[in-house]
């Protein structure tokens, strides 16, 4: 006997990641900061890392509530880097 | 139009036979699972008009279309009957709100559980129960629509422990949370109609807690009644205390409801007695909470201030729900989440909608 499978179909992404940059050299870091405790100070010693590394720059550092979506206009802010930090749970 | 839902071969309708060869794909919630062949779906389904296949909703983190036909599946998985369908499509487009934010209901570590209370006319007419024992166990509607939300969530949305969600504990709320109002003992009318819903079926979707039980046997006061409720809103050990935008949901049994009603209480005096009274020193939740989401005009207050546990009246929501005794219950947020209250379409014998 078929039975259903239960999820049904995937939607389109609202979103998807921009190519990796190959050479980091002169670009621009940015550092999204999602208020969980020390997700700035970790996201800012890895970004000034891979600044010394690589010859990049940290240039956007930007904080958002934990649990909302970030505004249109922090991610414009943050557009303005090649390369974007972010992402740190409890 | 979505894409043709994926079938499997079985080798029995037996639900343990179902549910083993739905974990082997990582889906279920470890209960045995009625067969969703295509003649109970469409049996599902038979009550409802128009195409089955449109997307009602589409569910983060897994971005899943929620089609009637997805919807019915799983309503069948949970052990639903037709009759269930119009509220279950109604409580995943009250989710998808965004004000809902189920994104962040999925991704956080608290226990978070939408519950889904059923207003109105479709309580009565599919089975919810509003009365004694209304959030269990033992009612085939409440028990079966409330999985089914479960089982959507852990199937559609990918909210499986672990990944699509990080619950750190997890929590029984979290198997089957669906309740009804008990609108024939409310002294104050539906909660729908209340917030602006005037429908003749409704639901509304609160992401929170478990419920806390208060109990008042011997009062026949409002204030003394009251009082209990702000005792269990004035903790530090749930998000309205960092949260201050936060909603509470107090679920009072209807002689609780009547007391209050009687001394010529309104849902709204409720309301503003339970925010006057839930109070804790300014200073204490800032002490225990150094990340807080408050109003700048809360972080202005001096220590010893007692601020309200909930920054606005109308974030105190009242619903009459249960049966005779006197215990009540309150049910704290997540935080960052609004509570949603939509419609239910139903399909009349005549197949007309209203």
């Amino acid at each position: 006997m078929r039975i259903y499978a239960p999820e049904g179909a995937v939607g389109p992404s609202a979103a998807s990641l921009a190519p990796f940059e190959p050479v980091l050299a002169g670009k621009r870091i940015g550092i999204l900061d999602n208020s969980k405790p020390n997700a700035g100070l970790l996201l800012g010693r890895v970004a000034e890392r891979l600044a010394t590394r690589t010859g990049a720059r940290v240039e956007v550092v930007e904080r958002k509530n934990a649990a909302l979506p970030a505004p249109d206009d922090l991610l414009a802010r943050l557009a303005e880097a090649e390369v974007v930090l972010t992402g740190s749970a409890d | 139009m979505a894409e043709p839902l994926e079938m499997l071969d079985i080798a029995s309708e037996d639900p343990e036979a179902v549910r083993t060869c739905y974990a082997e794909r990582g889906w279920g919630d470890g209960l045995p699972l009625v067969a969703p062949t295509p003649e109970r779906v469409d049996a599902m389904l038979a009550g409802s008009r128009g195409d089955a296949d449109e997307p009602v909703a589409v569910l983060p983190p897994r971005s899943g279309v929620a089609t009637r036909r997805v919807i019915a599946v799983n309503g069948v998985l949970a052990g639903c009957r037709p009759e269930h369908l119009p509220v279950l499509v109604a409580a995943v487009q009250a989710l998808a709100r965004p004000e809902v934010n189920l994104r962040g209901i999925n991704a956080t570590t608290h226990p978070v559980a939408p519950l889904l209370i059923v207003h109105g006319e479709i309580a009565r007419t599919a089975g919810y129960n509003a009365g004694a024992g209304a959030f269990g166990p033992g009612n085939v509607a409440n028990a079966a629509t409330g999985r089914a939300l479960r089982l959507l969530l852990l199937h559609v949305a990918d909210a499986v422990p672990g990944s699509g969600d990080a619950s750190t504990q997890g929590g029984p709320a979290k198997y089957t949370y669906c309740v009804a109002e008990n609108l024939a003992e409310s002294p104050w009318g539906g909660y729908a109609a209340s917030v602006g819903v005037d429908a003749p079926s409704a639901v509304t979707v609160h992401c929170g807690e478990a419920p806390h039980n208060f109990h008042d046997m011997e009062s026949s006061e409002p204030a003394a009644i009251l009082d209990k409720a702000a005792s269990a809103m004035a903790s530090l050990a749930s998000n309205n205390a960092p949260v201050s935008g936060a909603e509470f949901f107090v679920m009072m049994c209807p002689e609780h409801a009547a007391a209050c009603a009687a001394a010529g209480w309104t849902r709204d005096h409720v309301a503003s007695y339970l925010h006057e009274r839930a109070r804790l020193p300014a200073g204490d939740l800032r002490t225990a909470f150094a990340l807080r989401a408050w109003a700048p005009w809360q972080e202005a207050l001096p220590d010893d201030a007692p601020m309200a546990l909930t920054e606005h009246p109308d974030n105190i929501r009242v619903v009459v729900v249960g049966g005779p005794g006197k215990h009540s219950s309150v049910i704290p947020s997540w935080g960052m989440t609004r509570s949603a209250t939509v419609p239910v379409e139903l399909v009349t014998p005549g197949g007309n909608r209203r």
